[in-house]
């Protein structure tokens, strides 16, 4: 048997209400929506999944090196092909010996993730596992699945025993094709629309699932609440009877109405809120297209360290988070271009590479002549001019804005130019870091500076002396390799 | 070791054993875009107007050996850029040397032909330089105006230069109170200067009002607070002190060099309110000139943004650290004040074509040394001083000019 020892959920700052859909379309295809997050131009499923996973740590109350084994989950991953644990992993110092899984092709990736953690903790491959989902759907704008296709990442921390044991779990699948896929070499993900049949294929499915439960058959399967799939804010609801729970139960776990679809995060997230509340008994069905069913029976024996982070204002910066229509196009990158060709500065994919470190792990240097730091680690020390080999010193994720400017249109690199048309205005500051405490020795602590882009808040929000915190982004894009880095915001 | 140490190298004194370099023409093409010229038929231009300016006449052939500034790396990464100018101008087999250090390319060339001269090596030395900007779309410009930051972090927090610039002026402002007022008075002080200028690209008077309302580039930095991009060329002549007697009877002793480095990217320095690589060039070529900066009697100087021009006062000790803001408000830098900055309107009005800035800074001294700067003449300026930055202070060159004799204006 499997335990969740600690939870993590986050969601991006943006929202846009159903009324915005309604005046641009005439009408808003996501039934039960009445707002959704949307991810800013720097985040994809890999961002928000590093924000969800690295609350799941600090409420453990671990650090990445406490990771043997690491899975992750997304319908929509930002490549289609490549191992995205290796970058989340290094993102959250996991030991590199750590076991990797990457789940993806339906929404329900993220319970199949959490299946498979389960199997490691019952054979003994894993003392603690981290599994982490995170998704943002994209359909055609005109599409239901579009309309109701929100942002968020959740992720658990699974162990042999803990406060909520996953006491039951059974599958089951049926062949439904045409409900919601996306072709190879396809960025919309689509669906035939046949109501019926989709909503067959849902039941049926959920209902196999739920019937297979052991707790089920002995009939004392009487959750608080049931985190059931919510592609939109009806059909949850409708699977109601086959999951053998009554509405009230779902809505207690419901994401989706302030949310939207999470896609392979959905039943996650609602597990990590419903876990969060410290509802003792928790169903979770996720449904997948093609079709299939996760059924999952937490007990919770006691509260689950949990961070679930699914407002808005995250981190109490008071600026605008509801956009407009266009707004939405544009953060998505919907009614943007691309960045002009080539030119100058071009910093290699292999160089980039060398200063993963650097990017992930804010990873310093000191001097082992005279104890100076030095950021980026490398070349002659500053301080006296030695070229001994650096020792490794991990910074703080929290600091001081030393110098900052807004960058608008025509101060930016041209590298940045699809990120400024998709979130506008950005901040461009200096930051002083401190060495982490875990890096602090008796030779002395300074800190170093660094130059970081701000997000998650809009620009006039960083001022000279404001303190900061840092966090994960995608920085840019070029040859098809987005690559990911700090980023600062204004600390929580 | 030690003995030729003693013998060649005396600490604190460079140069003072080698013989004088002197000033004997210098000359430019117009700053701007230019879709009809390529950079050969600019650098020819610039070099003409050199030529010409020599008081005695100068044959080409007396040149023995040159050094060019140039980027290139926008539009153009070409090898061998500098022969291939000079060959053009018919300085066939003549040595030459391309340099680059990004906007300080030719201010650094300059610096290498006194060195060429002072050393022995070459009696007549060409420093020039030269760049073509305009020629590619905007978007495709910007590739390579930040390509002589830090590339890999500093560019990729999002900053070109007038990013850099504008974080030097967030901390400068945070620290000294210095305002966004006075930033704009060195674009109306400049566009003014320009403005009597006809070599210049941005060749109008702007108001402060104007200044003060362009649209915003890099907060605090608003349009009027950034140069524009150029297509531009410039030359001088440097000789030695042997033969300099052929060429004029007028002579401008290159009375004091000084430069230096820094760390390229701004985060890795000590300080963002004041460039450290200019402290240092100011130091040695004042030293190396025997004056205080009171007794220059003009400068042209770095403004690539207006924060720069502020910090230049500091750094070259125009002001005290943290008075620029005061020191340009009081007047003192305009035409007629104290001590003249950027009487050729300064990269901001005349224009910043990369590799020829430098040159062409000597240019400006050239002409106000001569009394042919014309509208924006100085009386009988007898010091000035030129100051070019490469980047945003990876490196800084100082030269002082003085005239050895009165010229009647």
């Amino acid at each position: 048997m499997a335990a969740i020892t600690a939870v993590g959920a986050y969601a991006p700052r943006f929202r846009i209400t159903a009324e915005e859909f309604a005046d641009a379309w005439g009408h808003f295809q996501a039934s039960g929506i009445s707002e959704k997050a949307v991810p800013a131009a720097d985040e994809d499923a890999l961002t928000m999944g590093y924000e969800a996973a690295t609350r799941a740590l600090e409420a453990a109350e671990l650090t990445g090196d406490a990771i043997d084994w690491l899975a992750f989950a997304s319908s929509h991953p930002p490549v289609a092909e490549e191992d995205l644990t290796a970058r989340l992993g290094a993102m959250l110092a996991v030991n590199e010996s750590a076991t990797r899984h990457v789940f993806t092709g339906s929404t329900r990736a993220g319970t199949r993730a959490l299946w498979a953690g389960m199997d490691a903790v019952d054979a003994d491959e894993t003392t603690t596992g981290l599994v982490v989902a995170a998704d943002a759907p994209v359909g055609e704008p005109d599409s239901e699945l579009d309309h109701a296709a929100g942002a968020g990442a959740a992720a658990f921390a699974l162990e042999a025993s803990g406060p909520a044991d996953i006491v039951d779990r059974a599958e089951h699948s049926l062949p439904y094709p045409g409900t919601r896929f996306r072709n190879t070499g396809e960025e919309d993900t689509q669906g035939l629309g046949v109501t019926q049949y989709d909503r067959q294929a849902f039941t049926e499915t959920i209902g196999g699932a739920v019937d297979a439960l052991e707790s089920d058959s002995s009939d004392d399967l009487e959750p608080a609440s049931a985190a059931i799939q919510a592609p939109n804010g009806k059909l949850p609801y409708r699977a109601a009877g086959a999951a053998g729970v009554g509405t009230d139960e779902i809505q207690a776990a419901a994401t989706v109405h302030d949310l939207g679809d999470l896609g392979a995060a959905s039943v996650p997230v609602s597990l990590a809120s419903a876990l969060a509340e410290d509802h003792e008994s928790i169903l979770g069905v996720s449904f997948g297209s093609g079709a299939g069913a996760d059924a999952l029976v937490l007990e919770c024996s006691g509260s689950v360290p949990a961070q679930v982070d699914l407002e808005t204002d995250t981190n109490g910066a008071d600026d605008e988070q509801t956009l407009s229509y266009a707004e939405y196009l544009r953060q998505r990158g919907v009614v943007t271009a691309g960045p002009p060709s080539g030119g100058g500065a071009y910093v290699s994919v292999p160089s980039w590479r060398r200063s993963i470190p650097q990017r992930y792990r804010l990873e310093a240097g000191r001097c082992p002549e005279c104890g100076a730091l030095s950021f980026p680690p490398e070349g002659a020390c500053d301080e006296c001019g030695s070229l001994a080999e650096y020792e490794a010193v991990e910074l703080a994720d929290t600091g001081r804005i030393e110098a900052v400017t807004t960058i608008s249109q025509g101060g930016a690199p041209p590298e940045f130019a699809p990120q400024q048309s998709q979130a506008g205005d950005y901040a461009a500051a200096i930051v002083e870091l401190p060495v982490a405490e875990s890096s602090r020795t008796e030779t002395g602590e300074g800190t170093v500076s660094l130059p970081a882009m701000g997000t998650d808040a809009a620009p006039d929000a960083f001022a000279v002396d404001d303190e900061i915190e840092t966090t994960i982004r995608r920085i840019y894009t070029q040859e098809g390799v987005t690559r990911y880095g700090f980023k600062v915001r204004p600390a929580a | 070791m030690r003995i030729l140490d003693e013998i060649y190298f005396i600490p604190g004194t460079p140069f003072t054993s080698m013989r004088d370099a002197y000033l004997v023409g210098a000359g430019q093409s117009a700053y701007g875009a230019f879709p009809s010229e390529s950079y050969r038929s600019l650098f020819r231009t610039a070099f003409e107007d050199a030529v010409a300016s020599v008081p005695n006449g100068l044959e080409t052939g007396d040149v023995d050996e040159a050094f060019i500034g140039t980027l290139g790396v926008g539009g153009r990464q070409l090898g061998l850029s500098g022969p291939a100018v000079t060959e053009h101008v018919g300085l066939d087999g003549v040595p030459c040397t391309r340099v680059e250090n990004a906007c300080a390319a030719s201010g650094f060339a300059t610096r290498q032909a006194v060195q060429a001269v002072k050393s022995g090596m070459a009696d007549v030395a060409l420093a020039g330089g030269f760049e073509i900007m305009t020629d590619m779309s905007s978007d495709a410009t910007k590739y390579w105006l930040g390509v002589s930051g830090e590339t890999e972090w500093e560019r990729l927090s999002g900053t070109t230069f007038s990013g850099v610039y504008a974080q030097m002026a967030s901390a400068h402002m945070d620290k000294y109170g210095t305002t966004r007022e006075q930033l704009s008075r060195v674009a109306v002080k400049n566009h003014a200067n320009g403005a009597k200028n006809p070599h210049a690209q941005l060749g109008f008077e702007c108001s402060l009002e104007e200044a003060q309302s362009a649209p915003v580039v890099a907060d605090p930095l608003n349009l009027y607070h950034c140069c524009p991009t150029s297509d531009g060329a410039a030359c001088a002549l440097i000789v030695s002190e042997d033969v300099v007697d052929e060429y004029t009877d007028d002579p401008i002793r290159v009375a004091g060099v000084g430069a230096g480095s820094d760390s390229v990217g701004l985060f890795q320095r000590d300080s963002y309110t004041g460039v450290p690589a200019s402290q240092r060039a100011a130091e040695t070529a004042y030293e190396v000139a025997g004056i205080s900066p009171e007794e220059l009697d003009f400068a042209e100087v770095h403004d690539c943004f207006a924060i720069a021009e502020l910090l230049a006062y500091e750094d070259l000790g125009f002001c005290e650290k943290g008075e620029a803001g005061q020191f340009i408000e009081s007047g003192a830098t305009e035409l007629g004040g104290e001590l003249p900055v950027n009487t050729s309107g300064g990269l901001k009005s005349k224009g910043h074509p990369i590799g020829a800035t430098g040159a062409g800074q000597v240019v400006e001294a050239f002409k106000q040394l001569s009394g042919k700067a014309g509208e924006r003449q100085i009386e009988n300026p007898t010091r000035g001083l030129t100051h070019n930055v490469g980047g945003s202070g990876g490196a800084s060159v100082i030269h002082v000019f003085e005239k050895e004799t009165e010229v009647s204006v």
